[in-house]
Formats: structure tokens, sequence, C-alpha cells
């Protein structure tokens, strides 16, 4: 018995703050990395600066992104990586994306 | 609504493992980081076995330092790092260490200066860096 049959639509085990889009890419991004400096996430997301902060900043509140600054050399670095908390948060919401995906297979 | 919503997912999913493959093709540079620690490895255990003292010992401990402060600042100046990074360094410097103490000290003991003992103790203190380089491109 699917979770649709038992009366609980698996969207429900989708997580607010992840399921906005560019949110979903930076988490997306940081679950296939132990890190990521803060420029190579932008860039692979492909969104400009600001917007990167504003949305890690939202991410680091709900205590799914954990924030670093350091220096390599002179260049100041901000590096991003998911918490624990954050990497089983994705994999839940993943995993409700794929039993949204099979339910409509399964029709 | 639900159609809409599990192309939606769909989607999102697709996205997930594209990124995934972006972040994969960044972290590259791993492979080659552990095919030149090998290398040195290799190279300094054949230098400090087969090069009379002290030159031997003095070139072998100088590449090995020259070759380890640039893949420090090779690997610093990337800008992702692999997932479970830490741990599979980690394994790298102790199974290498590891390897490189038992060749060096047997070798020094027992064969010193036998080809027939160190080129081959040299390839296996290189095999750590170059199976770990050969995985990471096949990741």
């Amino acid at each position: 018995m699917n979770t649709s049959q038992s009366g609980i639509h698996p969207r429900h085990g989708l997580d607010e703050v992840i399921h906005a889009p560019v949110r979903f890419s930076i988490v997306a991004t940081l679950a296939a990395a132990d890190k990521a400096e803060f420029g190579f996430v932008r860039d692979t997301v492909e969104v400009s600066d600001s917007v990167l902060s504003r949305q890690v900043a939202t991410l680091e509140k709900a205590g799914y992104v954990a924030v670093t600054k350091g220096y390599v050399g002179k260049r100041p670095r901000t590096w991003l990586a998911l918490t624990p908390d954050g990497r089983a948060v994705f994999a839940a919401h993943c995993q409700a994306l794929r039993a949204i995906a099979d339910t409509a297979a399964d029709r | 609504m639900a159609e809409y919503a599990s192309k939606d997912a769909m989607a999102a999913l697709a996205r997930a493992q594209e990124l995934r493959s972006t972040v994969r093709d960044g972290t590259k540079w791993y492979a080659w980081y552990q095919v030149i620690f090998g290398g040195a490895a290799a190279v300094m255990v054949l230098s400090i076995g087969l090069i009379s003292r002290p030159y031997g010992v003095a070139i072998g401990c100088g590449m090995w330092v020259a070759v380890i402060s640039g893949l420090s600042v090779y690997a610093a100046r990337q800008r992702v790092a692999r997932l479970g990074f830490q741990r599979r360094h980690a394994s790298l410097i102790i199974v290498g260490g590891l390897l490189y103490g038992g060749v060096l000290s047997a070798g020094l003991i027992w064969f010193p200066g036998v080809v027939a003992w160190w080129v081959p103790g040299a390839l296996l203190v290189a095999l750590p860096g170059l199976i770990g380089g050969y995985l990471e491109t096949r990741q």
C-alpha cells in the first residue's frame, strides 16, 4: 500500500525551506560535496552573490547549512557545507519527490 | 494539479542529478592529487633505498617536502571537496604511511641497496595513491 492510498500524500514529506527552487539547488549542490566555496555554489546554481547570500542565510537559520570563513593566502574565502540535519532533511525531501514522481508513474 | 506536481518532482530530481554531476566534475582534482602523492612516495622510497647516503635521503626527502608543499597549495586552492573527502584523505595518509614505514624499515635493516626489494617496495608504497586516483576517476 502506498502513501497516497493510505491518505497521506507524499507532498507532506517535502521540506518547506528546501522546496524553493534556488534553495533546493543550493542544497543539492552541497549534498554532493563535503564543502564548497561560495563562488563555486554561485556559479553552479547560476545566481548572483546577493541572491546566494540571502538564500544561504535562510538555510543557515534553519540549521541546514554551515558557513565557514577563512583565508587562502591573503584571499578571504567563504565555505558552505550541509549540516547533518540538512543532509537528513534533503534525503527525506528527495524521497518525497521520488514518491510523488512514482504516484504519477503508477497511474 | 497532482499531474503538475509529479512533473515538478521529476524536474527537481533531474536538477539534483545534474548538480551532482557538476560537483563531481569539480572534485576530479583529487584524482591527480592522489596519483602525484603515490608517485612521489615511490620516488622517495627508491631514492632512500638505492642512492648512497646521505644523498639518497637528502634527495628523497627534499623532493617529498617540495611535492607535499605543492600538493597542499593545490588542494587549498580548490573550490570544492568531494563527499567523504576527509575520510578518504585520512585513509590515504594512514595506509600510505604504514606501507612506507614497513618498506623503509625492512629495507634499511635487511635489504640495503637491493633493487629486488626497493623497486617492488616503491610500487607498493605508490599503490594507495594510484588506486585512489583510479577510483576517483571512476566515481
